[in-house]
């Protein structure tokens, strides 16, 4: 497997210094799909944190939870929609599902190459593999996720008293 | 420590790193279809203008298929906090020394559970507010009629599955 031979180098103490050294080059497509693995991974768990927190707030204040997801679709606290806090929540939507289709995909290939006995033999396709699944898939959901941004919400959602249409007024049935 | 040219971590020699090294694998097997199916549910067939209390509600609480849509939420909480916290652990180590490796060690842990707790329990403790439901209701018209077969009675007509 061809490899970018690096020189060695003393070692230098220091945070800083270990940081640098550890995004210097390896070698490679191996070398940024490990980097994308990490940082996709990384952007992943804080948003999980970020969403954890929010659902927290359906089991003691819908409210919260109503006003929360309605600033991700643009809806202010004031109750006005404002359009570049929808855009900027749909493009930050995008690089999410970016990010886990890529961790996911990467992920599997580095499952196939550590678990799958001849993985090893295929690392440079699984690579290429990776790429070409990876921007197949976002070129099919990126149009699908921004197409809504076209137009405003029909109806933002705090201007909305509408009660539910008789039949549809008891959502929770069975209870 | 990461090979960077094979782009992943060199699998440890034994003991609790080699367990985690499995774990990482085994849970990115079952997360491929937990959080991309729940990506999928939730940003192409529905988005968060389509999303509120409501719809949480009827698909937490629908008579059927609500155990089901809880047990895909706890399990993917867990594996996903586990996952992504040990991640962070296995990173922040390759920086650390010996001391920092304890602190970033329990750090990581302690958040690992106080997440997995604060998800299992909106996800397994939660309780319909039905007067706000009636407020704010669903909104979007994506109900899915029960077959009349096993319908339950007119009054209760919708079940949401989403
Ligand atoms: C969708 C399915 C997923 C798959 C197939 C997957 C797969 C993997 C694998 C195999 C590794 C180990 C890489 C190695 O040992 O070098 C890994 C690392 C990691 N994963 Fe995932 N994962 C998935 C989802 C997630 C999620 C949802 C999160 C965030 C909560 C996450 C966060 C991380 C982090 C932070 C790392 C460490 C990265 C590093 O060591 O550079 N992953 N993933």
């Amino acid at each position: 497997m061809p490899q970018t031979p690096r020189a060695p180098h003393a070692y230098q103490s220091g945070t800083l210094a270990r940081i640098v050294d550890g995004l210097r080059y390896g070698g490679g497509i191996g070398q940024w799909s490990w980097l994308a693995h990490r940082l996709s991974g990384l952007g992943i768990l804080f948003f999980l944190i970020v969403h954890i927190t929010d659902t927290f707030f359906v089991v003691f204040a819908p409210d919260w939870y109503d006003h929360t997801v309605a600033i991700y679709g643009g809806v202010w606290f004031d109750g006005h929609y404002y359009w570049p806090l929808r855009w900027a929540f749909r493009v930050a939507e995008l690089g999410l599902i970016a990010s886990v289709v890529f961790h996911a995909i990467n992920g599997v290939g580095v499952i196939l190459y550590d678990l799958w006995p001849k993985g090893s033999l295929y690392r440079k396709p699984i690579l290429w593999t990776v790429q070409v699944a990876f921007w197949g898939i976002m070129l099919v959901t990126t149009p699908i996720v921004l197409y809504p941004l076209r137009k405003a919400p029909d109806q933002p959602a705090a201007s909305r008293p509408a009660p539910p249409p008789a039949g549809v007024a008891s959502v929770v049935p069975g209870r | 420590m990461t090979a960077r040219s094979t782009g992943r971590r060199i699998r440890p020699s034994g003991g609790y790193e080699l367990f985690m090294w499995y774990f990482m694998r085994l849970s990115g097997l079952a997360l491929v279809f937990l959080a991309v199916g729940h990506l999928f549910i939730m940003h192409i067939l529905n988005n968060v203008e389509t999303i509120n209390y409501a719809f949480v509600a009827s698909r937490w609480t629908a008579p059927r298929t609500g155990w089901i849509w809880r047990l895909w939420d706890a399990s993917l909480i867990s594996l996903a906090v586990i996952h992504g916290f040990n991640g962070l652990r296995q990173v922040l180590y390759e920086y650390l020394s010996a001391g920092g490796r304890i602190v970033a060690g329990t750090v990581t842990w302690a958040l690992t559970a106080v997440f997995i707790g604060a998800g299992g329990y909106s996800i397994l403790m939660f309780q319909p507010d039905e007067g706000f439901i009636k407020e704010h209701p669903l909104k979007i018209e994506r109900t899915t009629e029960i077959s009349s077969a096993s319908a339950p009675p007119a009054s209760q007509p919708i079940s949401v599955a989403r």
